[in-house]
């Protein structure tokens, strides 16, 4: 009997190519999908998080890091996201909602993708152009990939594409498999 | 007919330039000779090297074709290359081992006895597709003898999928062309700061820049400067044998190329895609060896190819002079030079003509082209004076012998593109050409397009377009760079000459003939699009690059109008053939699975797909049959307990302190009273008045609901709802939570029993009475549970979050083992629910059907101050409705076909309803179903009858509804299992 927390993407097929893993791969890629999340959103959420003691991104579709690792996502205009230590989201989760403040159970499916090939990968998958996506402006992106919604945090490492990915579990096995198919075909 | 002439190879010494690769030879076979050329060679061009010039056979009367354009329009010398079918020989690049054949003969293409057709032409008039076809009994047999002589190449079924990619790119400025004009353009607009991608459909940019050239390197040293820079500059993307095949809204540009499909997004489009040189119409006019003069300019500059030993050359610009001294200047004789034109004023080019020797015969024409013996090239060109009404002086008629007649007397813009842009264009007679009047905004022309052809000129033209495009985009101001007028008019007004024994061709691919022309006007098709349709000019695979400025010409000439009165036909996207592998491309079809998959795989689901989603319909039994299957689910659920994963459903919540308001105004019953803790029933209309979902909402807390919405409907409700809060700002929010939960629904006489050892929930019908909703921990994982009963079961749906949901599925199947608990699929929740006389969303009900005839007037609360479908149901209710849904059953004893969902409830003869659900109920041991009928039927105990496949009528009883627990015994206490 399974008792733990199931990832969405437990079942997905990772090609051998990207499976590995290895720091110097075109891509490589993560499931994050169990990292401790929390959200919600309304017009009172800002005022509760900041109560709650988080930093908030000032602009709507932007990020901001949390000091003990993690981020606050604002998505649009009245709505975050937050991913941080099990403390925190538990404490975030104890907190009575406030007035216009409505919680969002975030059971995302969370990839991060990382490598030289990433840039070629949304040209393939997604019609946003990341190309002119400003990064020191910590954008968040809501868009859609591979015919899925997808939440999109752009970035780099040491100058390599790290983007992390966030969409609704229930698509998150064919987001995968399509994404890393993709990237692993003889075509791409 | 002339002695046939020997054609020798035709390989040139090193031109500078060149494409070829000389060190790198390629062996390939065409028609089961084998051939040898250069790596950078095409199809054509290695052939014609070799001496071959009967590439390909036409379209209808199989007459012998060869280099025309060798610009990707030579339609007549398409091959087959394995499995490939129509390779394009005039532009495909030689690769080792290619096995080609022509397509379209019968024999082959030296002999190809369909060479036949040609002689019974008088049998074959313009139109007698129409003519004769019209007969419905013989159609069959026309189509059959039709398919088997026509078509172009053959598909390989057994070809292996292949598989190219789709991908979005941007960039600030798009030029179309990397001819000089494009060039210049696409360098003044990065120079101004743009992201520029310029694209060419060629292998090498350039264009005319490099093979234009009247043997004068100042001209192609211009271009290769240009190039150098464009090369080099950080802001230019340089992408070679891409095709922008079409033009959509707001400058989304497909680029295909060998590999795949790019929809470029551009802020601002430069069309700098040249012209089509346009062949001259007269008798012989296709034979093997005449060819417009751009494209043997082409296999010269290009291939290092000599087009041909002895050359005439038809005139009517400079470019045909430019043309002829670059034939000169590799080692080709011009016999002469005809030109149309009487009245040309004496310039370098000709000078330089006359200095070598050539003789220029100016207002003259070629009447005929005489073929060698077997018409498989040409042998001599009849040269006539043209009298002053434009036709030939046929008593004058001088015979020059030649091998090649170079076509170049005129262009038209290539202005596809142009067009599907909206582009309003106007014809010009200085220039005899379509030019753009009114470009759309962010579109910008330059180059032979635009109508300018002077070198010169289109460099200036194409930096005023880069700059104009870069100012659409915010990068400096409107260009002021002046572009100088035409000096000549690069196109003649009427290069066609009749002849009484006709094979003049004005359109290759379709092997249409002057005479056809007139002949389609005579018929009453004077129209331009009656005109293309009917004879077809245009329609073949060039789609009228070559013929429909001609054939316009013709037509206006035909009819008495001027050529801009006839107008122009729009060729739509893509206006040039892509592969349908670029086309079909990868495509992408989202699936959503539920977390519980992994269990349903390793039961043995069969699925089915209910939206985006799949699910499982039954789960297999080795050795049984999925009727059996299904029918023993429904029982397990009936006399034990079953386990379904509904995590398909829609679950929305709604929070806030106008929740309930919220809810009273999008659903007909009433929420406000609803108490905390239990659940209602819930059905949603448009504003029409139609049911357009339905489900369960439940009260969490005074001012918190969470509810479910059909499986296929969440996505739309939830959009739907947020768009309604969004005009009436109540003081609530809506959260889609459809992914975020995992549901499954254990249902059956022994549900309580498995769950009660799972949770310390209380549940006991009294402290969890039927539709109640409570909030507990199951198996430890939190959980939202409802006591529905869809399937007509005492049971439970259960909530809890996705990442638990698999955890959930074991715990119960675990604690339900001793039970023999079953998990079931839809197609048994389908029947139960069916017992139950349950509807569902959809199937039982269509896009016109409201409460009243669904049976659903009872959740209706029409006293509510306001609900969406509340003002047409208001007026709805005072007619009575046409169709009610009623249950019926056949009787036990049935044993015919079985009505199946969809077939007709007939009344006197006349369909008046139909069989929305139907199934064979194992509960009841007989069919019953749901249907809509006349209302004057819907009374238990009427008799309706039910046209089947087979056009029978079967007889059902009307019965009240639930079939099964019509007093729902079930969900109470101590009720009977």
């Amino acid at each position: 009997m399974t008792t733990a927390r199931m990832s969405p993407l437990a079942a997905a097929v990772v090609p051998a190519a990207i499976a590995t893993a290895d720091p110097a791969a075109a891509l490589t890629f993560e499931d994050r999908s169990l990292l401790p999340r929390f959200g919600c959103k309304g017009r009172g959420a800002a005022a509760w998080l900041a109560a709650a003691g988080l930093p908030l991104p000032a602009q709507p579709n932007s990020w901001t890091a949390l000091p003990e690792g993690g981020l606050v996502a604002r998505l649009g205009v009245t709505e975050y996201l937050i991913e941080g230590s099990s403390e925190l989201i538990a404490r975030l989760a104890r907190i009575p909602r406030g007035e216009g403040v409505y919680p969002v159970l975030r059971e995302d499916a969370a990839i991060r993708l990382v490598g030289h090939a990433l840039p070629e990968l949304m040209r393939q998958s997604c019609s946003m152009n990341f190309a002119a996506v400003a990064l020191d402006g910590c954008p968040v992106v809501l868009t859609s990939m591979v015919g899925v919604g997808v939440i999109v945090l752009p970035g780099e490492t040491n100058g390599i594409p790290d983007y992390r990915i966030w969409c609704d579990g229930t698509w998150g096995e064919y987001l995968t498999e399509t994404l890393l198919g993709i990237a692993a075909a003889p075509e791409f | 007919m002339m002695a046939p002439q020997k054609h020798p190879g035709g390989r040139l010494p090193e031109v500078a330039g060149e494409w070829i690769d000389r060190s790198q030879r390629i062996s390939f076979s065409f028609e089961g000779e084998t051939f040898e050329g250069y790596k950078g060679d095409t199809v054509s061009a290695a052939l014609w090297a070799a001496g071959t010039h009967t590439l390909g056979r036409s379209f209808k009367y199989h007459r012998p074709r060869g280099v025309l354009s060798l610009a990707n329009h030579d339609t007549n010398t398409m091959m087959q290359c394995g499995g490939q079918p129509n390779v394009r020989a005039d532009v495909t690049a030689l690769t080792t081992g290619m096995n080609l054949t022509a397509v379209n003969t019968f024999g082959g293409v030296k002999k190809d006895y369909a060479q036949l057709l040609g002689r019974v032409s008088r049998l074959l008039p313009v139109g007698f597709y129409y003519k004769a076809f019209h007969g419905k009994r013989l159609f069959p047999t026309w189509e059959k003898m039709f398919r088997a002589i026509t078509g172009l190449g053959k598909l390989d079924l057994a070809a292996p999928r292949r598989h190219t990619p789709k991908r979005y790119d941007f960039c600030d400025v798009l030029v179309i062309g990397a001819g000089p004009s494009g060039l210049a353009a696409a360098l003044a607009a990065a120079e101004r700061g743009a992201d520029v991608a310029i694209v060419d459909e060629n292998a090498r940019a350039g264009g005319s820049g490099h093979y234009q050239l009247g043997n004068d390197a100042e001209r192609r040293a211009r271009t290769d400067a240009l190039l150098a820079q464009l090369e080099a500059h950080p802001r230019i993307r340089l992408l070679t044998g891409t095709l922008a095949a079409a033009y959509y809204a707001d400058h989304w540009i497909p680029l295909v190329d060998g590999q795949k499909l790019t929809k470029m997004r551009a802020r601002s489009v430069v069309a700098a895609t040249g012209a089509f040189e346009q062949p001259a119409v007269f008798r012989h006019n296709d034979l093997p060896g005449i060819m417009l003069a751009s494209a043997a300019q082409r296999l010269i500059y290009r291939y290092a190819v000599k087009p041909c030993e002895r050359a005439v050359v038809l005139a009517a610009n400079r470019d045909a002079y430019r043309a002829a001294l670059d034939l000169l200047a590799h080692g080709v004789a011009v016999a002469a030079v005809v030109d149309l034109r009487s009245e040309v004023d004496a310039d370098a080019l000709e000078s330089a003509l006359r200095s070598k020797g050539v003789e220029i015969l100016k207002g003259h024409c070629i009447a005929e082209a005489l073929p060698t013996r077997g018409g498989h090239g040409v042998a001599a060109a009849r040269i006539a004076p043209l009298s002053a009404d434009g036709t030939p002086d046929l008593a004058r008629v001088r015979e020059v012998g030649c091998d090649g007649i170079l076509m170049g007397v005129g262009w038209a813009p290539a202005a596809n593109l142009l067009y599907q842009a909206g582009t309003r264009m106007r014809f010009s007679d200085e220039l005899q050409q379509f030019v753009p009047a009114q470009l759309p905004e962010g579109v910008f022309a330059c180059g032979k397009v635009n109508g300018v052809f002077d070198l010169d000129a289109r460099l200036a033209d194409g930096t005023r377009a880069g700059e104009d495009a870069a100012a659409h985009v915010g990068l400096g101001r409107a260009s002021t760079v002046a572009v100088p007028p035409e000096s000549e008019c690069p196109s003649h007004p009427w290069p066609i000459v009749a002849h009484p024994a006709g094979r003049n061709f004005v359109d290759f691919d379709e092997d249409l003939q002057l005479k056809d022309f007139a002949n389609a006007v005579q018929e009453g098709f004077d129209n331009i699009e009656l005109m293309k349709r009917f004879s077809t000019n245009g329609m073949g695979p060039s789609q009228g690059k070559h013929s429909n400025m001609n054939g316009l010409r013709i037509l206006a000439r035909l009819t008495g109008k001027r050529p801009e009165e006839v107008g122009t036909t729009t060729a739509r996207p893509f206006f040039h053939p892509v592969p349908m592998s670029h086309l079909a491309g990868r495509g992408f079809n989202p699936v959503r699975h539920t977390p519980m998959r992994p269990r349903h795989v390793s039961l043995g689901a069969e699925w089915m797909p209910a939206g985006s989603w799949q699910r499982p319909a039954y789960y297999r039994v080795a050795g049984q049959d999925s009727l059996t299957t299904i029918r023993d689910e429904v029982v397990a659920v009936r006399t034990g307990v079953g386990l379904i994963d509904v995590g398909t459903l829609g679950k929305l919540e709604v929070i806030g302190p106008q929740a309930a308001e919220f809810l009273e105004r999008v659903y007909v019953s009433r929420y406000a009273g609803l108490k905390v803790g239990m659940t209602r029933y819930a059905v949603m209309c448009d504003e029409s008045g139609v049911v357009i979902d339905d489900g369960v909402v439940a009260r969490l807390a005074a001012d918190h609901f969470y509810f479910t919405t059909t499986t296929s409907g969440a996505a739309t409700i939830y959009r739907e709802l947020t768009r309604l809060n969004t005009l009436w700002q109540l003081d609530c929010g809506i959260v889609n939570h459809t992914g975020a939960f995992a549901a499954v629904n254990l249902a059956g006489p022994k549900s309580r029993e498995v769950l009660s050892g799972l949770t310390s929930l209380d549940l006991a019908g009294a402290a969890f009475p039927y539709l109640a909703v409570r909030e507990a921990e199951v198996a430890g994982i939190p959980a939202r549970l409802m006591r529905v009963g869809f399937v007509g079961e005492w049971g439970y749906e259960i909530h809890v979050p996705a990442s638990h949901g698999l955890a959930l599925w074991d715990a119960l199947m675990q604690a339900g083992a001793p039970h023999a608990i079953r998990p079931f699929g839809v197609e048994a929740q389908r029947l139960l629910r069916l017992e139950k006389g349950h509807i569902i969303i959809g199937q039982d009900t269509d896009g016109l059907t409201t409460p009243p005839e669904a049976s659903l007037d009872w959740a209706v609360k029409m006293d509510k101050p306001f609900f969406v479908g509340q003002r047409s149901l208001q007026i709805i209710k005072q007619r009575p409705p046409k169709l009610v849904l009623a249950g019926f059953e056949l009787g036990e004893a049935f044993s015919g076909t079985p009505p199946s969902e969809c077939h007709l409830v007939i009344v006197d003869g006349e369909m008046a309803g139909r069989v929305t659900s139907i199934g064979w109920s194992p509960t009841l041991g007989r069919h019953v179903g749901l249907a809509f009928v006349p209302p004057e039927f819907a009374t238990p105990g009427s008799r309706i009858s039910i046209r089947v496949d087979n056009g029978e009528l079967v007889s059902a009883s009307v019965v009240r509804t639930p079939f099964v627990d019509p007093d729902n015994l079930k969900q109470k206490d101590g009720a009977p299992a």
